[in-house]
Protein backbone atom coordinates (compact mmCIF):
# COMPACT_ATOMS: atom_id res chain seq x y z
CA UNK A 1 0.00 0.00 0.00
CA UNK A 2 2.84 2.25 0.86
CA UNK A 3 4.44 1.66 -2.72
CA UNK A 4 1.12 2.47 -4.16
CA UNK A 5 1.18 6.08 -2.37
CA UNK A 6 4.81 6.92 -3.15
CA UNK A 7 3.81 5.85 -7.23
CA UNK A 8 0.94 7.98 -6.74
CA UNK A 9 2.88 10.75 -5.09
CA UNK A 10 5.85 10.40 -7.45
CA UNK A 11 3.36 10.93 -10.15
CA UNK A 12 1.82 14.29 -8.92
CA UNK A 13 5.10 15.19 -8.34
CA UNK A 14 5.95 14.68 -11.96
CA UNK A 15 2.14 16.15 -12.90
CA UNK A 16 2.74 19.79 -11.10
CA UNK A 17 6.52 19.91 -12.04
CA UNK A 18 5.31 20.35 -15.65
CA UNK A 19 4.85 24.24 -16.38
CA UNK A 20 2.13 23.17 -18.90
CA UNK A 21 0.07 21.69 -15.60
CA UNK A 22 -0.12 25.64 -14.78
CA UNK A 23 -1.52 26.79 -18.08
CA UNK A 24 -5.06 24.94 -17.14
CA UNK A 25 -5.08 27.64 -13.74
CA UNK A 26 -3.58 30.35 -15.34
CA UNK A 27 -6.90 29.92 -18.09
CA UNK A 28 -8.94 29.79 -15.52
CA UNK A 29 -7.93 32.51 -13.53
CA UNK A 30 -7.66 34.92 -16.54
CA UNK A 31 -11.28 33.91 -18.40
CA UNK A 32 -13.19 34.18 -14.83
CA UNK A 33 -11.50 37.49 -14.20
CA UNK A 34 -12.04 39.14 -17.65
CA UNK A 35 -15.83 37.75 -17.81
CA UNK A 36 -16.50 39.17 -14.29
CA UNK A 37 -14.81 42.45 -14.98
CA UNK A 38 -17.06 42.74 -18.62
CA UNK A 39 -20.18 41.82 -16.00
CA UNK A 40 -19.14 44.56 -13.72
CA UNK A 41 -19.39 47.22 -16.61
CA UNK A 42 -21.77 45.66 -19.24
CA UNK A 43 -23.80 43.18 -17.20
CA UNK A 44 -27.10 44.72 -17.14
CA UNK A 45 -26.73 45.60 -20.99
CA UNK A 46 -26.23 41.88 -21.62
CA UNK A 47 -29.09 40.85 -19.51
CA UNK A 48 -31.09 43.04 -20.70
CA UNK A 49 -31.55 40.65 -23.94
CA UNK A 50 -32.94 37.76 -22.02
CA UNK A 51 -35.17 39.97 -19.58
CA UNK A 52 -36.12 42.34 -22.26
CA UNK A 53 -39.48 40.67 -22.84
CA UNK A 54 -40.33 40.36 -19.50
CA UNK A 55 -39.18 44.08 -18.96
CA UNK A 56 -42.09 44.87 -21.03
CA UNK A 57 -44.65 43.39 -19.05
CA UNK A 58 -42.80 43.53 -15.39
CA UNK A 59 -41.13 45.14 -12.98
CA UNK A 60 -38.57 42.88 -11.89
CA UNK A 61 -37.56 43.05 -8.31
CA UNK A 62 -34.69 42.18 -6.57
CA UNK A 63 -30.73 42.38 -7.82
CA UNK A 64 -30.68 40.04 -10.98
CA UNK A 65 -27.15 40.64 -11.64
CA UNK A 66 -25.36 38.76 -8.67
CA UNK A 67 -22.48 36.61 -7.64
CA UNK A 68 -24.28 33.31 -8.23
CA UNK A 69 -25.49 34.34 -11.94
CA UNK A 70 -22.47 35.16 -12.47
CA UNK A 71 -20.86 31.39 -11.50
CA UNK A 72 -23.60 29.90 -13.61
CA UNK A 73 -22.81 31.97 -16.20
CA UNK A 74 -19.07 31.13 -15.73
CA UNK A 75 -19.19 27.67 -15.39
CA UNK A 76 -21.37 26.80 -18.50
CA UNK A 77 -18.79 28.34 -20.15
CA UNK A 78 -16.09 26.74 -19.17
CA UNK A 79 -17.57 23.25 -18.63
CA UNK A 80 -17.26 22.85 -22.24
CA UNK A 81 -13.42 24.36 -22.54
CA UNK A 82 -12.32 22.53 -19.33
CA UNK A 83 -12.03 19.05 -20.82
CA UNK A 84 -9.35 20.68 -23.26
CA UNK A 85 -7.39 21.81 -20.45
CA UNK A 86 -7.49 18.14 -18.71
CA UNK A 87 -6.82 16.47 -21.57
CA UNK A 88 -3.66 18.52 -22.35
CA UNK A 89 -2.45 17.45 -18.82
CA UNK A 90 -3.51 14.37 -18.72
CA UNK A 91 -3.04 13.41 -22.78
CA UNK A 92 0.72 12.59 -22.26
CA UNK A 93 0.88 11.12 -18.88
CA UNK A 94 1.73 7.89 -20.72
CA UNK A 95 2.58 8.90 -23.92
CA UNK A 96 4.92 11.17 -23.20
CA UNK A 97 7.04 8.82 -20.86
CA UNK A 98 6.90 6.58 -24.28
CA UNK A 99 8.27 8.85 -26.70
CA UNK A 100 10.77 10.07 -23.95
CA UNK A 101 11.81 6.76 -22.96
CA UNK A 102 11.44 6.90 -19.45
CA UNK A 103 8.50 4.26 -19.02
CA UNK A 104 11.63 1.76 -19.35
CA UNK A 105 13.03 3.08 -16.10
CA UNK A 106 9.35 3.29 -14.55
CA UNK A 107 8.50 0.07 -15.19
CA UNK A 108 11.74 -1.58 -13.42
CA UNK A 109 10.21 -0.52 -10.49
CA UNK A 110 8.68 -3.85 -8.54
CA UNK A 111 5.22 -2.48 -8.71
CA UNK A 112 2.85 -3.73 -11.21
CA UNK A 113 1.91 -2.33 -14.21
CA UNK A 114 -1.78 -1.78 -12.97
CA UNK A 115 -0.38 -0.18 -10.13
CA UNK A 116 1.35 2.13 -12.33
CA UNK A 117 -1.85 3.35 -14.57
CA UNK A 118 -3.74 3.39 -11.29
CA UNK A 119 -1.49 6.16 -9.57
CA UNK A 120 -1.29 7.79 -12.84
CA UNK A 121 -5.16 7.90 -13.42
CA UNK A 122 -5.20 9.07 -9.84
CA UNK A 123 -2.75 12.29 -10.08
CA UNK A 124 -4.94 13.23 -13.38
CA UNK A 125 -8.34 12.93 -11.17
CA UNK A 126 -6.25 15.06 -8.27
CA UNK A 127 -4.83 17.62 -11.19
CA UNK A 128 -8.85 17.77 -12.53
CA UNK A 129 -10.06 18.75 -8.31
CA UNK A 130 -7.56 21.02 -8.13
CA UNK A 131 -8.40 22.82 -11.54
CA UNK A 132 -12.22 22.96 -10.32
CA UNK A 133 -11.57 23.77 -7.09
CA UNK A 134 -10.47 26.70 -8.50
CA UNK A 135 -13.06 27.55 -10.88
CA UNK A 136 -15.33 27.10 -8.17
CA UNK A 137 -13.28 29.54 -6.09
CA UNK A 138 -13.37 31.69 -9.05
CA UNK A 139 -16.45 31.74 -10.08
CA UNK A 140 -18.27 31.46 -6.85
CA UNK A 141 -16.89 33.11 -3.92
CA UNK A 142 -14.82 36.00 -5.67
CA UNK A 143 -18.11 36.49 -7.63
CA UNK A 144 -20.01 36.46 -4.39
CA UNK A 145 -17.68 39.06 -3.02
CA UNK A 146 -17.80 41.12 -6.29
CA UNK A 147 -21.46 41.21 -7.48
CA UNK A 148 -22.71 40.31 -3.75
CA UNK A 149 -25.18 36.91 -2.91
CA UNK A 150 -29.02 36.61 -4.21
CA UNK A 151 -31.36 34.22 -6.35
CA UNK A 152 -30.10 32.98 -9.09
CA UNK A 153 -32.09 33.78 -12.64
CA UNK A 154 -30.52 30.44 -13.97
CA UNK A 155 -30.95 30.62 -17.86
CA UNK A 156 -32.05 27.46 -19.96
CA UNK A 157 -33.81 27.56 -23.56
CA UNK A 158 -36.86 26.93 -22.39
CA UNK A 159 -37.12 29.91 -19.87
CA UNK A 160 -35.62 31.28 -16.63
CA UNK A 161 -36.34 29.77 -13.17
CA UNK A 162 -35.78 31.56 -10.19
CA UNK A 163 -33.92 30.11 -7.18
CA UNK A 164 -33.73 31.72 -4.01
CA UNK A 165 -30.05 32.27 -2.63
CA UNK A 166 -30.69 30.13 0.82
CA UNK A 167 -31.19 26.57 -1.13
CA UNK A 168 -28.28 27.41 -3.25
CA UNK A 169 -25.32 25.93 -1.02
CA UNK A 170 -26.23 22.47 -1.85
CA UNK A 171 -26.90 22.69 -5.55
CA UNK A 172 -23.21 24.11 -6.26
CA UNK A 173 -21.71 21.78 -3.95
CA UNK A 174 -23.60 18.77 -6.44
CA UNK A 175 -23.01 20.71 -9.67
CA UNK A 176 -19.66 20.65 -8.74
CA UNK A 177 -19.55 16.77 -8.09
CA UNK A 178 -21.02 16.24 -11.53
CA UNK A 179 -18.95 18.46 -13.10
CA UNK A 180 -15.93 16.49 -11.43
CA UNK A 181 -17.40 13.01 -12.56
CA UNK A 182 -17.34 14.75 -16.13
CA UNK A 183 -13.98 15.63 -16.26
CA UNK A 184 -12.69 12.26 -14.85
CA UNK A 185 -14.90 11.13 -17.90
CA UNK A 186 -12.30 13.07 -19.97
CA UNK A 187 -9.19 12.65 -18.02
CA UNK A 188 -9.38 9.14 -18.72
CA UNK A 189 -10.68 9.07 -21.66
CA UNK A 190 -7.18 11.10 -22.15
CA UNK A 191 -5.24 8.40 -20.13
CA UNK A 192 -6.46 6.01 -22.47
CA UNK A 193 -5.29 7.12 -25.85
CA UNK A 194 -2.41 7.78 -23.80
CA UNK A 195 -1.69 4.31 -23.15
CA UNK A 196 -2.19 3.03 -26.68
CA UNK A 197 -0.35 5.51 -28.50
CA UNK A 198 3.64 6.45 -28.36
CA UNK A 199 3.47 9.87 -29.49
CA UNK A 200 2.76 12.74 -26.69
CA UNK A 201 1.01 15.31 -29.03
CA UNK A 202 -1.90 12.87 -30.67
CA UNK A 203 -3.76 11.75 -27.86
CA UNK A 204 -4.38 15.49 -26.81
CA UNK A 205 -5.62 16.15 -30.14
CA UNK A 206 -7.44 13.05 -30.32
CA UNK A 207 -9.16 13.80 -27.16
CA UNK A 208 -9.85 17.33 -28.43
CA UNK A 209 -11.18 15.69 -31.64
CA UNK A 210 -13.69 14.27 -29.97
CA UNK A 211 -15.09 16.05 -27.44
CA UNK A 212 -15.76 18.65 -30.90
CA UNK A 213 -17.10 15.86 -32.40
CA UNK A 214 -19.57 15.17 -29.82
CA UNK A 215 -20.50 18.03 -29.31
CA UNK A 216 -21.65 19.30 -33.05
CA UNK A 217 -23.45 15.87 -32.95
CA UNK A 218 -25.23 17.46 -29.82
CA UNK A 219 -25.80 21.19 -31.31
CA UNK A 220 -28.22 19.65 -34.07
CA UNK A 221 -31.98 18.86 -33.62
CA UNK A 222 -31.13 16.19 -36.62
CA UNK A 223 -33.54 12.86 -35.64
CA UNK A 224 -30.59 10.19 -36.99
CA UNK A 225 -28.63 11.44 -34.38
CA UNK A 226 -30.98 11.28 -31.29
CA UNK A 227 -30.46 7.71 -31.25
CA UNK A 228 -26.64 7.84 -30.36
CA UNK A 229 -26.67 11.26 -28.39
CA UNK A 230 -27.77 9.50 -25.30
CA UNK A 231 -24.50 7.35 -25.20
CA UNK A 232 -22.17 10.37 -25.77
CA UNK A 233 -20.36 11.23 -22.63
CA UNK A 234 -20.44 14.86 -23.65
CA UNK A 235 -24.54 15.06 -23.95
CA UNK A 236 -23.98 14.26 -19.97
CA UNK A 237 -20.97 17.40 -18.82
CA UNK A 238 -23.85 19.88 -18.14
CA UNK A 239 -26.00 17.52 -16.67
CA UNK A 240 -25.17 19.58 -13.50
CA UNK A 241 -27.43 22.58 -14.89
CA UNK A 242 -30.60 20.59 -14.59
CA UNK A 243 -30.08 20.76 -10.38
CA UNK A 244 -31.01 24.38 -11.46
CA UNK A 245 -33.95 23.52 -12.64
CA UNK A 246 -37.79 23.56 -11.03
CA UNK A 247 -38.55 20.50 -10.39
CA UNK A 248 -35.28 19.00 -10.56
CA UNK A 249 -35.19 15.74 -13.14
CA UNK A 250 -33.01 13.58 -10.52
CA UNK A 251 -33.85 10.41 -13.03
CA UNK A 252 -32.29 12.09 -16.06
CA UNK A 253 -29.27 13.48 -13.76
CA UNK A 254 -29.14 9.94 -11.95
CA UNK A 255 -28.82 8.74 -16.08
CA UNK A 256 -26.19 11.23 -17.02
CA UNK A 257 -24.30 10.20 -13.33
CA UNK A 258 -24.46 6.15 -14.69
CA UNK A 259 -23.77 7.18 -18.12
CA UNK A 260 -20.45 9.09 -17.22
CA UNK A 261 -19.77 6.48 -14.85
CA UNK A 262 -19.60 3.49 -17.20
CA UNK A 263 -17.75 5.51 -19.79
CA UNK A 264 -15.02 5.59 -16.59
CA UNK A 265 -14.92 2.52 -15.45
CA UNK A 266 -14.68 1.07 -19.59
CA UNK A 267 -12.33 3.71 -20.45
CA UNK A 268 -10.10 2.97 -17.33
CA UNK A 269 -10.49 -0.70 -17.68
CA UNK A 270 -9.32 -0.30 -22.02
CA UNK A 271 -6.65 1.68 -20.15
CA UNK A 272 -5.37 -1.19 -17.55
CA UNK A 273 -5.80 -3.72 -20.44
CA UNK A 274 -3.72 -1.86 -23.25
CA UNK A 275 -1.26 -0.61 -20.81
CA UNK A 276 -0.74 -4.26 -19.87
CA UNK A 277 -0.28 -6.23 -22.97
CA UNK A 278 1.86 -3.07 -24.30
CA UNK A 279 5.27 -4.10 -25.80
CA UNK A 280 7.82 -1.27 -24.62
CA UNK A 281 10.15 -0.77 -27.34
CA UNK A 282 11.34 2.55 -27.22
CA UNK B 1 -89.75 66.52 -34.81
CA UNK B 2 -89.81 63.13 -34.05
CA UNK B 3 -86.02 62.63 -34.86
CA UNK B 4 -84.90 65.64 -32.71
CA UNK B 5 -87.21 63.73 -29.64
CA UNK B 6 -85.50 61.07 -30.28
CA UNK B 7 -82.21 62.60 -30.75
CA UNK B 8 -83.11 64.86 -27.08
CA UNK B 9 -83.90 61.05 -25.57
CA UNK B 10 -80.95 59.63 -26.70
CA UNK B 11 -78.24 62.16 -25.53
CA UNK B 12 -80.23 62.93 -22.09
CA UNK B 13 -79.85 58.91 -21.36
CA UNK B 14 -76.29 59.07 -22.46
CA UNK B 15 -75.52 62.57 -20.11
CA UNK B 16 -77.57 60.53 -16.95
CA UNK B 17 -75.66 57.19 -17.78
CA UNK B 18 -72.23 59.33 -17.60
CA UNK B 19 -73.55 61.28 -14.74
CA UNK B 20 -74.11 58.03 -12.73
CA UNK B 21 -70.76 56.59 -13.81
CA UNK B 22 -69.19 59.90 -12.17
CA UNK B 23 -71.24 59.78 -9.01
CA UNK B 24 -70.13 55.88 -8.70
CA UNK B 25 -66.74 56.43 -8.86
CA UNK B 26 -67.04 59.54 -6.19
CA UNK B 27 -68.78 56.64 -3.95
CA UNK B 28 -65.90 54.49 -4.82
CA UNK B 29 -63.12 57.49 -4.51
CA UNK B 30 -64.74 58.16 -0.96
CA UNK B 31 -63.00 54.88 0.62
CA UNK B 32 -59.75 55.66 -1.00
CA UNK B 33 -60.22 59.10 0.75
CA UNK B 34 -60.00 57.02 4.29
CA UNK B 35 -57.13 55.44 4.09
CA UNK B 36 -53.38 57.72 3.94
CA UNK B 37 -50.84 55.32 4.18
CA UNK B 38 -51.47 51.25 5.25
CA UNK B 39 -49.00 48.24 5.34
CA UNK B 40 -49.80 44.84 4.91
CA UNK B 41 -48.47 40.82 4.76
CA UNK B 42 -48.64 39.37 1.33
CA UNK B 43 -47.96 36.14 -0.03
CA UNK B 44 -47.49 36.39 -4.09
CA UNK B 45 -47.84 33.49 -6.64
CA UNK B 46 -46.38 34.03 -10.02
CA UNK B 47 -47.90 31.74 -13.02
CA UNK B 48 -45.94 33.35 -15.92
CA UNK B 49 -45.04 31.51 -19.29
CA UNK B 50 -41.12 31.00 -19.43
CA UNK B 51 -40.67 31.97 -15.79
CA UNK B 52 -40.16 29.17 -13.02
CA UNK B 53 -40.42 31.24 -9.48
CA UNK B 54 -41.51 30.52 -6.51
CA UNK B 55 -43.91 31.58 -4.26
CA UNK B 56 -43.19 34.56 -1.81
CA UNK B 57 -43.76 36.20 1.05
CA UNK B 58 -43.35 39.73 1.26
CA UNK B 59 -44.73 43.57 2.69
CA UNK B 60 -46.54 46.11 1.07
CA UNK B 61 -46.75 49.65 1.47
CA UNK B 62 -48.68 52.61 0.35
CA UNK B 63 -48.68 56.03 1.03
CA UNK B 64 -50.68 58.80 -0.49
CA UNK B 65 -50.67 59.98 -2.87
CA UNK B 66 -48.18 57.73 -4.95
CA UNK B 67 -46.14 56.05 -3.09
CA UNK B 68 -45.94 52.04 -3.19
CA UNK B 69 -43.59 49.45 -2.49
CA UNK B 70 -43.59 45.47 -2.19
CA UNK B 71 -40.80 44.51 -0.31
CA UNK B 72 -39.70 41.16 -0.15
CA UNK B 73 -36.15 38.67 0.09
CA UNK B 74 -35.03 38.16 -3.61
CA UNK B 75 -36.28 38.46 -7.21
CA UNK B 76 -39.63 38.45 -7.97
CA UNK B 77 -42.12 40.18 -10.55
CA UNK B 78 -44.89 42.66 -10.62
CA UNK B 79 -46.47 44.08 -13.26
CA UNK B 80 -45.08 47.47 -14.73
CA UNK B 81 -48.36 48.92 -14.58
CA UNK B 82 -49.15 48.11 -11.03
CA UNK B 83 -52.98 47.61 -10.43
CA UNK B 84 -52.68 48.44 -7.04
CA UNK B 85 -50.52 51.14 -7.17
CA UNK B 86 -52.70 52.72 -10.08
CA UNK B 87 -56.16 52.31 -9.14
CA UNK B 88 -56.30 54.98 -6.92
CA UNK B 89 -54.41 57.33 -8.96
CA UNK B 90 -56.34 56.96 -11.85
CA UNK B 91 -60.01 56.75 -10.13
CA UNK B 92 -59.25 59.84 -8.16
CA UNK B 93 -58.53 62.12 -11.05
CA UNK B 94 -61.97 62.92 -11.73
CA UNK B 95 -61.14 65.28 -14.16
CA UNK B 96 -58.42 63.47 -16.45
CA UNK B 97 -60.61 60.94 -17.93
CA UNK B 98 -64.18 60.46 -19.39
CA UNK B 99 -66.41 58.11 -17.69
CA UNK B 100 -68.94 55.96 -19.80
CA UNK B 101 -71.21 53.51 -18.38
CA UNK B 102 -71.87 50.44 -20.69
CA UNK B 103 -74.33 47.92 -19.01
CA UNK B 104 -74.21 45.64 -15.85
CA UNK B 105 -72.38 42.58 -15.48
CA UNK B 106 -72.00 39.67 -12.94
CA UNK B 107 -69.06 39.19 -11.63
CA UNK B 108 -67.91 37.29 -8.28
CA UNK B 109 -71.83 36.30 -7.78
CA UNK B 110 -72.71 40.33 -7.71
CA UNK B 111 -74.56 42.40 -10.28
CA UNK B 112 -71.79 45.14 -11.07
CA UNK B 113 -72.00 48.47 -13.10
CA UNK B 114 -69.30 48.70 -15.64
CA UNK B 115 -68.09 51.80 -16.06
CA UNK B 116 -65.86 52.69 -18.86
CA UNK B 117 -62.92 55.11 -18.40
CA UNK B 118 -61.44 57.06 -21.23
CA UNK B 119 -58.37 59.19 -20.43
CA UNK B 120 -58.53 62.98 -21.90
CA UNK B 121 -55.05 63.43 -22.41
CA UNK B 122 -53.59 61.59 -25.48
CA UNK B 123 -49.77 61.20 -24.15
CA UNK B 124 -51.20 58.91 -21.32
CA UNK B 125 -49.64 55.84 -21.13
CA UNK B 126 -53.26 54.15 -20.11
CA UNK B 127 -55.53 54.21 -23.79
CA UNK B 128 -58.61 52.70 -21.84
CA UNK B 129 -59.70 51.75 -18.58
CA UNK B 130 -62.71 49.55 -17.91
CA UNK B 131 -64.36 48.78 -13.91
CA UNK B 132 -66.63 46.33 -13.12
CA UNK B 133 -68.09 48.14 -9.83
CA UNK B 134 -70.57 46.68 -7.13
CA UNK B 135 -72.56 49.53 -6.92
CA UNK B 136 -74.01 48.26 -3.55
CA UNK B 137 -70.79 48.55 -1.98
CA UNK B 138 -69.17 50.98 -3.97
CA UNK B 139 -66.26 47.96 -4.36
CA UNK B 140 -63.95 47.45 -7.66
CA UNK B 141 -64.54 44.02 -8.29
CA UNK B 142 -62.39 43.81 -11.39
CA UNK B 143 -60.89 45.91 -13.58
CA UNK B 144 -59.06 46.32 -16.98
CA UNK B 145 -56.15 48.77 -18.01
CA UNK B 146 -55.16 48.42 -22.05
CA UNK B 147 -51.99 50.54 -21.75
CA UNK B 148 -50.05 51.97 -25.05
CA UNK B 149 -46.94 49.23 -24.36
CA UNK B 150 -47.42 46.91 -22.15
CA UNK B 151 -50.76 45.46 -23.39
CA UNK B 152 -53.72 44.56 -20.98
CA UNK B 153 -53.67 44.20 -17.53
CA UNK B 154 -56.73 42.88 -15.67
CA UNK B 155 -57.08 42.44 -12.25
CA UNK B 156 -59.73 40.21 -10.14
CA UNK B 157 -60.20 41.84 -6.54
CA UNK B 158 -61.76 39.88 -3.24
CA UNK B 159 -62.99 41.56 -0.22
CA UNK B 160 -62.99 40.92 3.12
CA UNK B 161 -62.98 42.72 6.05
CA UNK B 162 -61.40 45.91 5.46
CA UNK B 163 -63.95 45.84 2.02
CA UNK B 164 -65.17 49.34 4.26
CA UNK B 165 -61.72 50.97 2.63
CA UNK B 166 -61.97 49.53 -0.78
CA UNK B 167 -58.62 47.02 0.46
CA UNK B 168 -58.76 43.67 -0.99
CA UNK B 169 -57.74 40.47 0.33
CA UNK B 170 -57.08 38.84 -2.54
CA UNK B 171 -55.96 40.21 -6.17
CA UNK B 172 -55.43 38.27 -9.14
CA UNK B 173 -53.38 40.19 -11.74
CA UNK B 174 -53.43 38.84 -15.56
CA UNK B 175 -50.63 40.61 -17.44
CA UNK B 176 -49.62 39.65 -21.80
CA UNK B 177 -46.12 38.73 -21.80
CA UNK B 178 -44.10 38.34 -24.83
CA UNK B 179 -42.89 34.61 -25.05
CA UNK B 180 -38.93 34.65 -23.14
CA UNK B 181 -36.82 32.98 -26.03
CA UNK B 182 -33.42 32.68 -24.59
CA UNK B 183 -30.85 31.98 -27.01
CA UNK B 184 -29.52 28.70 -26.91
CA UNK B 185 -25.75 29.78 -26.81
CA UNK B 186 -26.51 32.04 -24.00
CA UNK B 187 -28.44 28.98 -22.40
CA UNK B 188 -25.71 26.57 -23.23
CA UNK B 189 -28.02 24.02 -24.01
CA UNK B 190 -26.28 22.46 -26.56
CA UNK B 191 -27.53 19.24 -26.32
CA UNK B 192 -31.29 19.30 -25.31
CA UNK B 193 -33.56 18.97 -27.66
CA UNK B 194 -36.51 22.23 -28.16
CA UNK B 195 -39.59 21.35 -27.68
CA UNK B 196 -41.16 24.54 -29.05
CA UNK B 197 -42.26 23.92 -32.63
CA UNK B 198 -43.89 27.81 -32.63
CA UNK B 199 -41.89 30.08 -34.99
CA UNK B 200 -43.78 33.00 -33.99
CA UNK B 201 -41.59 35.06 -32.48
CA UNK B 202 -43.91 38.19 -30.78
CA UNK B 203 -46.97 35.73 -29.59
CA UNK B 204 -48.04 36.77 -26.25
CA UNK B 205 -49.31 34.71 -23.59
CA UNK B 206 -51.01 35.31 -19.80
CA UNK B 207 -48.90 34.78 -16.96
CA UNK B 208 -50.79 35.59 -13.83
CA UNK B 209 -49.60 37.14 -10.34
CA UNK B 210 -51.76 36.55 -7.45
CA UNK B 211 -51.43 38.72 -4.26
CA UNK B 212 -53.12 37.53 -0.89
CA UNK B 213 -53.01 40.22 1.16
CA UNK B 214 -53.29 40.10 5.13
CA UNK B 215 -52.45 41.81 8.31
CA UNK B 216 -53.25 45.57 7.15
CA UNK B 217 -52.23 47.90 9.33
CA UNK B 218 -53.93 51.40 8.08
CA UNK B 219 -52.88 55.04 9.04
CA UNK B 220 -49.92 54.21 10.39
CA UNK B 221 -48.11 57.57 9.42
CA UNK B 222 -45.24 55.79 7.44
CA UNK B 223 -42.29 57.61 6.72
CA UNK B 224 -41.09 58.38 3.03
CA UNK B 225 -37.49 56.46 3.61
CA UNK B 226 -39.56 53.22 3.83
CA UNK B 227 -40.32 53.58 0.58
CA UNK B 228 -36.53 54.13 -0.97
CA UNK B 229 -35.59 51.05 -2.80
CA UNK B 230 -31.53 49.74 -1.22
CA UNK B 231 -30.26 47.56 -3.42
Amino acid sequence: MSSFKNIYINEWIKTMKRPRSYIGFAIIIFICGMLQSAFYHDGKEILSFVTQSLENSFDINGTILNGNLICFILLQTLIVQLPLLVAFVTGDMVSGETSSGTIRFLLTRPASRTKIIIAKWLAGLTYTFFLLIVLGVMALFVARGVFGNGDLMALNSEGLTIVPADDLGWRWFYALCIAFLSLSVVATLSLFFSCILDNSITPIVTVMAIIIIFTIIGMFDIPSFDVIKPFLFTTHMISWKSLFEDPIPFADIRFSCIVLGVHLVVLLGLSLYFFNKKDISS
Amino acid sequence: MKFVSVLFLLLSSVLLHAQDAKSLLRNVNKKFLAVNDYKAAVFMKFNIPGVKIKNMNGQVMYKRPNKFRVKANGIFFLPKQNPMQNMSQILMDTNAYTAVFSGNEVVQGMACAVVNLVPLQSNNEIILGRFWIDSKSALVLKSQITTKNNGTIETENRFGALGKYALPDRMLITVEVAKIKVPKMLAADLNKKSTDKSTATNTREKGTIELLLSDYKLNQKLSDAEFVETQ
